[in-house]
């Protein structure tokens, strides 16, 4: 509802980084043939008191597409609908999926660098000529598509013919489009939702299977022109591609352009690969991935199944999955941990059917103190419908919507020629989708117990927690083994806690820190400071300059391509703050923190202006023992520092900063400490939030004689 | 300059800009003695129908006091009538197997049913129920009060940009009520009295105010005899009907200010005041938007994303109005690009379109997009019914559907470049440009 605030989002450009594995069609119409018959009978006058009784049902043909196969292998479907003037063409590949190893992401790269230019055409002419042509022309790995109106289709055809069998990978564009990937990866690192679905499938189809693997911007650096162009010289065949004309052409006029432009594509041989089928774990897995920033747990609870597309359990388990965890409010997930509960804004589970490997799974996201009960109510919900059969009203009323669903379908002609594609790739009964309602109103409630009791295995499964294990760790043992992962899905060790010493104070760890980094004497000696190195903003590494005059002004650049994008100053009491360009208001708290910054050693302003500095625990960071200690000031916000026991150096730092869905925690770690005139620095720096990823720190020169005026 | 026309590339797509014709819509239209006017499309390719319910009423009609009404009908509607109980809507439809949906807009607020063909009637009574006797108690009230705030959290305050209209129009608009958004105060929804509620609905929800449009699998004469059965006995609304009758005073000058939000990337928004839509300028500040930013050879996405990358996303889009428009350009600086170099380079855009007549070829390139664009339009049966509505209830004219393309035809290259002239100026704009909040 009101959906006049979307007009941005819907008015964005083509976007070409659509992941889609198979067919993506636009479309009007259908080649179905419907008998309907309405109830006839009308009285002028109406009972309003009662719903009005619907006729007949309309009975639901579903059309069988005109196919043929080229000499080449390349099989051909055409769904004629001249209800619209236009065509749209898709060409999709199948094969096996590819392990893609420490290159993944190389046939994303692949799709998307296909349609920037042919042999012929630079990237401008082919986007001109698209264009001229009101057309749209995608490429992704696995597919190619265009639409055109039918008088201008022959044209368009011939370019996406022209992307399909001439692509010129031009180095410039892969480049853009790399640099592109790992900006996007950038900001998925912030994405609790995101590192689920890593760590999920990463333990549960493990690392040698194709469903494994994820991209990082480790393997996405690793990508180079040279794969791109041996996955399309490889993989970019006929004989294992369909291709799918939907609207207004004829088959005759199909098969034509098909022979024409395709015809001389030359077949060839397409390795085939086969995978140990991913298992059920016998006994329940706890996976969690510390986030300790979150506010909320992102839960998921799941597991490998057997289930192939169009097989006999295939219906039943969509009824299942609906009743079960659908979308609808109504759905016993959804009634009992968000309306009953409300644990959550919403709850989902379902049985996936999947060529390869289907899957079993149920996610959430909730509110910290509640992760344990959200498990305990999935499983329960879980046990229940395997025990208890749904009621009659709850099977009835799934199957009129799924079957409505089914009808809606068809308003979009390209629906039945997704429906042969499915026949063909998963190898099912010719006429599996016009039984497919029959089939569908044939399912009991003994059905769907006994699909239940198949596929749901709540002692068998992959429970992945991606939140603040401190808060949400405990008393989960109970539902299996408790592991610990990190964000790419490999195992780490459990963070740990232990009390501190009572003879050791906040300002006993502070001054350890002080002489490991130097000693007073030497920070005290330190007049100005001037540090070169580099940073990583969302993806991009920028140039960055500090520059100190003790003790009371500082200030930082961040450069790109030498033009300063961001600059914060204190002098003497001034403040100022710029953003490309633009000049920032500025609160007390960030006033407050360029004080502390301008000191050089945060430490040392501490001790100086009577903070308070509270010993809390001992926890592990990265392996490491090491002090928590709660720093506050009188005013402005505090902070937790962790100070390694053994060393004395700082490890980390977290603050609390107000984000969109709440309290935020920001850590930032320093590592790599480098001894630069007596006094320790570290010289890399990571921090979780924001737009600032690292810092690197390069040269650091002290006591060179900056003035005041020097910082500007 | 700019401009290096190949020739030989020209000439050969000279040749082919005959274009497909759109098939024609054909409906019937008529008056109920009650006023409501009923539009009937048959199109028996699926067994669906569309029963639409299109209301002459949106946050314009608002009281100055009393904003977001609008919308909050959209909601309070849902709620059950005499004859159905609250929250058995969605269960009537769902049952049925269809879908079901509302939307609010400055000017019009739209209801829909998407059921099987054999289920029309459900669609027809659940319609007829919510325009005769639809229940506005306290109950409903107190509900659909909290559902609104959390859309609006949800949509516009949590949302990245979810304020840019906001933000914008009330610069842009300074008399004229599309000053406030359909979402409105949730201010003044607290304060309104049931009685208020009772008398929107009592002056705007009647079917002298408002148009049933149907289109599907129907039979014509037994849609019509069903309709009448269901929809002729709810009797005329008396109320006077507000419509604002205001001219809205130039800009007189540029609007420019920096908005804090929760956002990863800073973006740029000029929004230029044009006329109101239908009118001749109106067609051609579409022409000029698919110009700018339709297609990756579009000017916007061409000069500032994929050549110089000082944008990571341009683009423009007319937002015109019953009343008055707005033609908005936007762009998001890429990593490293000021706002202020960004702005430039789009102001150097516009200001080329008032000195340099398109030419002849990209020109036609913007003519074939918009007619393929228009013969494309009508693939659903909801999307033709709501069109057939908005046609009738803004110009009067259904046929619209069919004819309105002519208007696009008739835009010539030297009216892109009088209305560039006329509008795309400084003091005729709003510049906001929305910054990441500080942490």
């Amino acid at each position: 509802m009101f959906n006049n605030q979307y007009l941005i989002l819907r008015n964005n450009n083509k976007m070409k980084y659509i992941k889609s594995n198979f067919q993506i069609f636009k479309s009007s119409n259908l080649l179905v043939a419907f008998l309907l018959i309405l109830g006839a009978n009308v009285n002028a006058q109406v009972d309003r008191t009662h719903a009005p009784k619907p006729g007949p049902a309309p009975i639901v043909k579903v059309g069988n597409p005109a196919t043929f196969v080229l000499p080449n292998g390349l099989k051909v479907y055409v769904v004629q609908n001249s209800k619209l003037p236009k065509v749209t063409a898709s060409l999709s590949l199948d094969y096996d999926p590819i392990i893609e190893g420490n290159k993944t992401g190389y046939t994303e790269i692949a799709g998307s660098l296909m349609g920037e230019g042919t042999k012929t055409k630079s990237k401008d002419v082919l986007d001109e000529e698209v264009d001229f042509l009101g057309a749209d022309l995608n490429t992704t790995a696995t597919s190619a598509s265009v639409n055109a109106l039918s008088n201008n289709f022959t044209k368009a055809f011939a370019l996406m013919a022209d992307v399909v069998l001439n692509p010129a990978f031009p180095k410039d564009e892969f480049e853009k489009i790399k640099k592109r990937t790992l900006s996007s990866l950038q900001t998925k690192k912030d994405d609790p939702n995101a590192i689920s679905t890593t760590v999920l499938h990463r333990i549960m189809y493990g690392s040698k299977h194709p469903y494994g693997e994820t991209e990082t911007d480790k393997t996405v650096e690793k990508v180079t022109i040279e794969d791109v162009k041996k996955y399309y010289s490889t993989y970019w065949k006929p004989n294992i591609a369909y291709l799918v004309f939907v609207g207004d052409i004829t088959p005759a006029n199909a098969q034509k352009l098909a022979t024409q432009y395709f015809g001389k594509w030359q077949r060839g041989i397409v390795p085939k690969f086969t995978y140990p089928v991913p298992q059920a774990p016998a006994k329940t897995v706890v996976a969690i991935v510390d986030r300790p920033s979150a506010v909320q747990s992102v839960i998921t609870l799941a597991a490998p199944v057997q289930l192939k597309p169009g097989s006999e359990n295939a219906i039943p388990a969509k009824i299942l999955s609906n009743i079960l965890g659908g979308g609808d409010l109504s759905s016993r997930l959804n009634t009992n941990l968000r309306e009953k509960h409300a644990f959550t804004y919403g709850a989902y589970g379902s049985v996936n059917s999947d060529k390869l490997v289907g899957s079993f799974s149920a996610e959430t996201s909730v509110r910290n103190e509640k992760t344990d009960s959200a498990i305990q109510e999935f499983l329960n919900e879980f046990n229940k419908i395997k025990k208890e059969p749904v009621t009659a009203l709850e099977l009835s009323s799934m199957k009129n919507s799924l079957t409505g669903s089914f009808a809606r379908s068809l308003e979009q002609p390209s629906t039945i020629a997704s429906f042969a594609l499915n026949v063909a790739r998963y190898n099912l009964p010719k006429d599996y989708y016009q039984k497919y309602l029959s089939n569908l109103a044939a399912v009991n409630v003994g059905t769907v117990q006994q699909v239940a009791n198949k596929y749901i295995t709540p002692n068998n499964l992959y429970i992945v927690i991606v939140g603040s294990a401190k808060e949400v760790a405990k008393g989960l043992e109970k539902y299996g083994e408790v592991k610990y992962y990190d964000m790419d899905g490999n195992v780490t060790e459990a963070p740990t806690s232990k009390a501190v010493d009572a003879s050791v104070t906040g300002e006993s760890i502070v001054k350890k820190y002080l002489t490991a980094i130097g000693g007073e004497a030497a920070i005290a000696a330190v007049k100005d400071v001037d540090i070169k190195g580099s940073t990583n903003v969302m993806g991009t590494d920028m140039e960055m300059q500090q520059k100190y005059v003790l003790p009371n002004a500082f200030v930082q650049t961040i450069l790109y391509n030498g033009t300063p994008v961001f600059k914060q100053i204190v002098n003497n009491g001034k403040y100022e703050m710029t953003v490309q360009g633009m000049s920032q208001p500025l609160d007390d708290d960030t006033k407050a923190g360029l004080d502390e910054e301008a000191s050089f050693v945060s430490e040392v302003y501490y001790l100086k202006n009577n903070y308070s500095l509270t010993p809390k625990s001992i926890e592990t960071v990265d392996g490491k023992e090491a002090y928590v200690v709660e720093v506050k000031a009188a005013k402005g916000k505090p902070s937790t520092n962790y100070y390694e026991v053994a060393t004395g150096l700082k490890l980390k730092s977290t603050t609390s900063e107000e984000g969109e869905k709440g309290a935020v925690i920001v850590t930032t770690t320093f590592s790599d400490y480098k001894e630069f005139n007596g006094v320790k620095l570290p010289t890399h720096i990571t921090i979780d939030q924001g737009p600032v990823k690292s810092i690197t720190i390069k040269e650091v020169r002290i006591s060179t004689g900056l003035k005041s005026e020097d910082i500007k | 300059m700019k401009k290096m026309v190949l020739p030989v590339l020209a000439m050969c797509f000279a040749s082919t800009a005959t274009m497909a014709q759109a098939p024609k819509i054909k409906f019937e239209k008529y008056t109920l003695p009650n006023g409501l006017k009923v539009i009937l499309h048959q199109d028996k390719t699926a067994p669906l129908v569309a029963v639409t319910v299109l209301y002459h009423v949106g946050s314009k009609n608002e009281d100055t006091g009393r904003t977001g009404f609008a919308h909050f009908f959209e909601h309070l509607l849902f709620e059950g009538s005499e004859n159905i109980k609250r929250g058995e809507i969605d269960q009537y439809v769902k049952n049925a197997g269809g879908t079901l949906n509302a939307n609010t807009t400055q000017d019009r607020t739209f209801y829909y049913e998407l059921v099987p063909s054999n289920q029309m009637n459900l669609g027809l009574w659940l319609e007829s129920e919510r325009m005769l006797h639809a229940k506005i108690e306290q109950i409903g009230v107190n509900t659909q009060r909290e559902v609104v705030k959390e859309e609006k959290r949800q949509r516009n305050d949590n949302q990245p940009y979810g304020s840019l209209l906001q933000e914008t129009f009330k610069r842009a608009f300074k008399v004229h009520p599309y000053r406030w958004q359909p979402i409105g105060s949730m201010d003044h929804l607290n304060q309104a009295s049931l009685q208020e509620f009772i008398d929107f609905y009592k002056t705007y929800y009647v079917p002298n105010n408002c148009v049933l449009s149907i289109a599907g699998d129907i039979n014509i004469d037994s849609a019509k005899k069903q309709i009448t059965a269901y929809f002729a006995d709810i009797p005329r609304g008396t109320k006077p009907l507000y419509r604002p009758n205001v001219a809205e005073p130039a800009l007189g000058g540029e609007v420019r200010d920096i908005i804090e939000d929760n956002v990863q990337l800073p973006l740029l928004l000029q929004a230029y005041r044009t006329p109101k839509q239908g009118t001749n300028d109106y067609y051609t500040f579409n022409v000029l938007s698919t110009l700018l930013s339709a297609g990756q050879s579009a000017r916007m996405t061409k000069i500032l994303v994929n050549k110089s990358q000082q944008a990571l996303q341009a683009g423009s889009f007319p937002y015109a109005l019953e009343d008055a428009g707005l033609f908005i350009t936007y762009a998001l600086p890429n990593m490293g690009n000021s706002v202020e170099a960004l702005e430039n380079s789009m102001d150097s855009i516009m200001n080329d379109l008032k000195v340099t007549l398109v030419g002849e070829k990209e020109f036609q390139k913007v003519k074939n997009q918009i007619e393929s664009e228009f013969v494309q339009k009508n693939e659903s049966m909801a999307g033709i019914a709501e069109s057939l509505a908005n046609y009738e209830t803004y110009f009067g004219d259904a046929n619209l559907i069919n004819t309105e393309i002519e208007k696009f035809r008739k835009v010539t290259r030297e009216d892109l470049q009088a209305v560039a002239k006329k509008y795309l100026n400084r003091d005729n704009r709003v510049v906001l440009t929305y910054v990441p909040k500080k942490k």
